[in-house]
């Protein structure tokens, strides 16, 4: 008997169909993946497998009594647990006082509740060392998501749904969130991983739903399915694929010695690095986030300060691909023009001291159409668009002439394997057509796919490999 | 069509709030409404009043709009407002009647007066990170002492009797159209400063990297924009725009400095600015909806027997109003639903 069954369930917003149809059942003690690219409607269904979206027609059954809508807190209480996508958590609060909040009984004391001791014997028993008395604003993104986890568990649940969890994980705490995922079946729970890395999905899961445009494609038992056969229902056609062609190195473009970075909070985490990049080269360079990648990014392109050693840069266009796309690469209140038109020489396009938005907002509708930006007009603002487009617009403000150099840092980071594939085409493009290329990623086929040459960094240091880590 | 509904709808509101002030006044409905109508808008010398009264709020307006889209948020605009005024008359009684053969000398050391105070603000956010919400609003009270000193001690008139200074010679005044009214030149500087600053904003490279400052203080750094000094600059251009309103009362309007000089425009900015969304033209539309009620209300307070607070009840509830309307547009529809879209 299934734990779960969701039967024709439809879902529109506005004039959007996003979810069509849709029918998935569960059976006790599995790992279902439901995969699909962004948009293919997964976080539609998570919603309404949580109780507070309302399908417009279909229903869902959860131990065969259907589900209220409206109602998040009964769902919960049946049993179906849920960690969303994004982190629900009060930044400012400890770890204690987010996990009793929410979990409260009536009249109970917050600071001695029952949620927080079994909290705390569940972290044990777990092997996560968590100080319940941390400020939640001071874990890094692994322990949050160890958190959230804790507060979905508490009470005890038999299905526990996992909205993309690994999507801003490192790999090292991916490849612990997939163990503790084995681990949960194995003592009999269910558990629903919606995510777009098919990776992860032959790596733990038994079997998949494949979502695409809000619609049913298939669910697959994943013990008979060649991985192919997955990313093309998944896409729906042959996955593009982005691959390098040979390219013989030429000038030198950037030297670095000696140098030496500070962090934010002061330390030094860039701790002496010599590198040599050479035109039409890719060097990629893996390893850990917050290893000093962000910190020598910034100080090539020169917006952070090296405390010491040298940087020497032979070209005149400086490219830069940050890594937030939303913080760092767009403002995302304003326009696709403004925003490709920032970073660029504003003195080009300003005549009599007035900006010629004209002329930018028609040079904005052309870069869309090259780099395949999928928005009604370049007035557009960058927060309505995709994931996937918002990249190709820092990619379409960085890439549309050939720079000298390039840097990149976690480009493809959340995108799907349509975009993903875009963004890497144009990387690599545009060290074929002569730029250098410094690729700082903590994703290892990325780096394995894209670099001439590989490096990782580790402490602030570059290393041939990793030691001792899972990569 | 929906915003056709909208608008008559808050213009429905906003009678209804009248109203009900009235009501609670015990003024008879249709003779306050009819004093309001008569003080702003169906007389000469109600419009004119609307005009003058708007003139001031849509400077400080724009000037709390110019600062805040910066990130910087000056609440300091009733200091900045004295000291322009406070250096516009100290500008004419240093340099003497010849030289201040025209009103530009007073209004432009008016903007050098309001621009340094912001600008010192600035600074010291950027610098010391003392944030200016903090700094500007003690500058205000370090402002009034300064201004009572002057007019005891520097500036007073020469008579010596009353604390303010003498009148500002003809030469240094702001052209007035009709000797009847106090309709000045100022209202034009007014719509000029609307245009500059919708241009300034919108279509210059400074404008430009002074909103991604303000929506993306990480992504212009990432761009190679310096946003301390964009924040600076933006203060200090907002604080010149307060100066200049202080400037441009003091030679258009009272012509002379004394203790009733600030009259709260400074304070009244911040909502002009919020209900005008920080947008010039939405700044201007603001000024003028404060500035004919500030007007219409006067006349109100002469005329009906109620007395002046009715102006700061009128006020506050136009405030409370707008800020209820600005809820409404922006509020989401439905509930959980919009933002997992």
């Amino acid at each position: 008997m299934a734990v779960l069954e969701v039967r024709g369930v439809s879902k529109s917003f506005g004039s959007v169909q996003a979810l069509e149809n849709v029918s998935l059942d569960l059976r006790p003690g599995e790992v279902h993946a439901i995969l699909g690219e962004n948009g293919a409607g997964k976080s539609t269904l998570v919603g309404i497998l949580a109780g507070f979206l309302v399908p417009d027609s279909g229903t869902v059954e959860f131990q065969g009594v259907e589900i209220r809508y409206g109602h998040p807190t009964e769902v919960r209480e049946a049993g179906l647990r849920i960690v969303h996508q994004h982190f629900m958590l009060v930044p400012q609060f400890t770890i204690a006082e987010n996990i009793a909040l929410g979990n409260l009984r009536r009249w109970e004391n917050p600071y001695q509740c029952a949620a927080v001791s079994e909290a705390s014997d569940l972290a044990e028993r777990l092997g996560w060392g968590l100080d319940l008395e941390s400020r939640v604003d001071q874990l890094s993104v692994g322990s949050l998501q160890r958190v959230e986890i804790l507060r979905a568990l508490i009470g005890g649940g038999s299905v526990l749904v996992l909205d993309e969890p690994t999507a801003v994980l490192t790999a090292e705490e991916a490849s612990e969130l997939l163990a503790f995922v084995r681990a949960r079946r194995d003592e009999g729970m269910t558990v629903v991983l919606v995510t777009h890395k098919l990776r992860e999905v032959f790596d733990v899961a038994d079997r998949a739903t494949v979502l695409r445009q809000g619609r049913l494609v298939a669910t697959f038992d994943l013990s008979c399915t060649e991985p192919d056969v997955l990313a093309e229902a998944m896409v729906g056609g042959p996955v593009p694929m982005a691959s390098g062609t040979l390219r013989a190195a030429g000038e030198e473009i950037v030297r670095i010695e000696e140098l030496i970075v500070e962090s934010d909070r002061g330390s030094p985490a860039v701790r002496g690095i010599g590198l040599s990049l050479r035109s039409c080269e890719v060097l990629a360079i893996g390893g850990v986030d917050g290893n000093g990648q962000v910190e020598l990014a910034e100080a090539l392109v020169g917006i952070r300060r090296s405390s010491s050693g040298s940087i020497q840069v032979s070209g005149r266009s400086i490219a830069y691909i940050p890594q937030d796309r939303q913080t760092d690469g767009l403002v995302l209140e304003m326009s696709i023009a403004e925003n490709i038109l920032l970073g660029q020489s504003l003195r080009e396009w300003t005549r009599f001291g007035i900006l010629r938005m004209r002329q930018v907002l028609e040079w904005a509708q052309s870069l869309m159409r090259r780099f395949d930006v999928r928005a009604e007009s370049a007035i557009v603002p960058a927060g309505a668009l995709s994931g996937g487009n918002q990249q190709k617009v820092v990619v379409a403000r960085n890439l549309h002439r050939v720079p000298d150099l390039l840097v990149a840092v976690n480009p493809t980071r959340g995108l799907d394997l349509r975009a993903e594939a875009a963004v890497r085409k144009a990387i690599l493009e545009c060290a074929a057509q002569g730029a250098a290329v410094l690729l700082l990623s903590t994703d290892h086929d990325e780096i394995e796919a894209l670099g001439d040459r590989v490096m990782y960094m580790e402490s602030g240091r570059l290393v041939d490999r990793l030691v001792g880590s899972t990569l | 069509m929906r915003v056709h509904v909208r608008i008559l709808a808050s213009f429905a509101l906003l009678i209804g709030a009248l109203i009900l002030t009235l009501l609670v006044f015990r003024v008879p409905i249709g003779e306050g409404l009819r004093l309001i109508g008569q003080g702003a808008i169906f007389t000469e010398a109600g419009w004119t009043r609307s005009a003058v009264r708007s003139t001031p709020l849509v400077f400080v307006g724009l000037g709390m709009a110019v600062a805040w889209r910066a990130g910087m948020y000056n609440i300091g605009g009733e200091g900045q407002y004295v000291l322009g005024g406070l250096a516009g008359a100290a500008s004419v009684s240093a340099l003497g009647t010849a030289a201040t053969w025209s009103p530009a000398v007073p209004i432009l050391a008016a903007c050098a007066g309001g621009g340094l105070l912001a600008g010192l603000a600035g600074v010291l956010q950027v610098w010391r990170g003392i944030p200016v919400v903090i700094s500007t609003i003690l500058l205000n009270f370090m402002v009034l002492p300064l201004q009572e000193w002057l007019l005891q001690g520097p500036l007073q008139e020469a008579k010596g009797q009353i604390p303010q200074t003498d009148r500002l010679p003809d030469s240094a005044m702001l052209a007035r159209f009709d000797p009847r009214f106090d309709l000045h030149a100022g209202v034009f500087i007014a719509v000029a400063a609307v245009l500059a600053m919708a241009v300034f904003l919108y279509r210059t490279p400074a404008g430009f990297r002074l909103r991604v400052v303000g929506l993306g203080p990480r992504a212009a750094r990432a761009h190679g924009i310096s946003g301390d000094r964009v924040r600076v600059w933006a203060m200090v251009l907002s604080g010149s725009l307060c100066g200049l309103a202080g400037g441009v009362d003091l030679t258009g309007l009272t012509g002379y400095l004394g203790t009733g000089f600030d009259q709260g425009w400074g304070f009244m900015g911040i909502p002009v600015a919020l209900l005008g969304a920080l947008d010039p033209v939405g700044v201007f539309l603001a000024a003028v909806y404060f500035g004919v009620l500030v007007a219409g209300c006067e006349n109100l307070a002469r005329f009906a027997d109620v007395g002046s607070p009715i102006v700061y009840v009128v006020q506050a509830v136009a405030v409370l109003v707008a800020v209820g309307l600005q809820h409404w547009r922006f509020a989401p529809k439905g509930r959980a639903e919009v933002e997992l879209g």
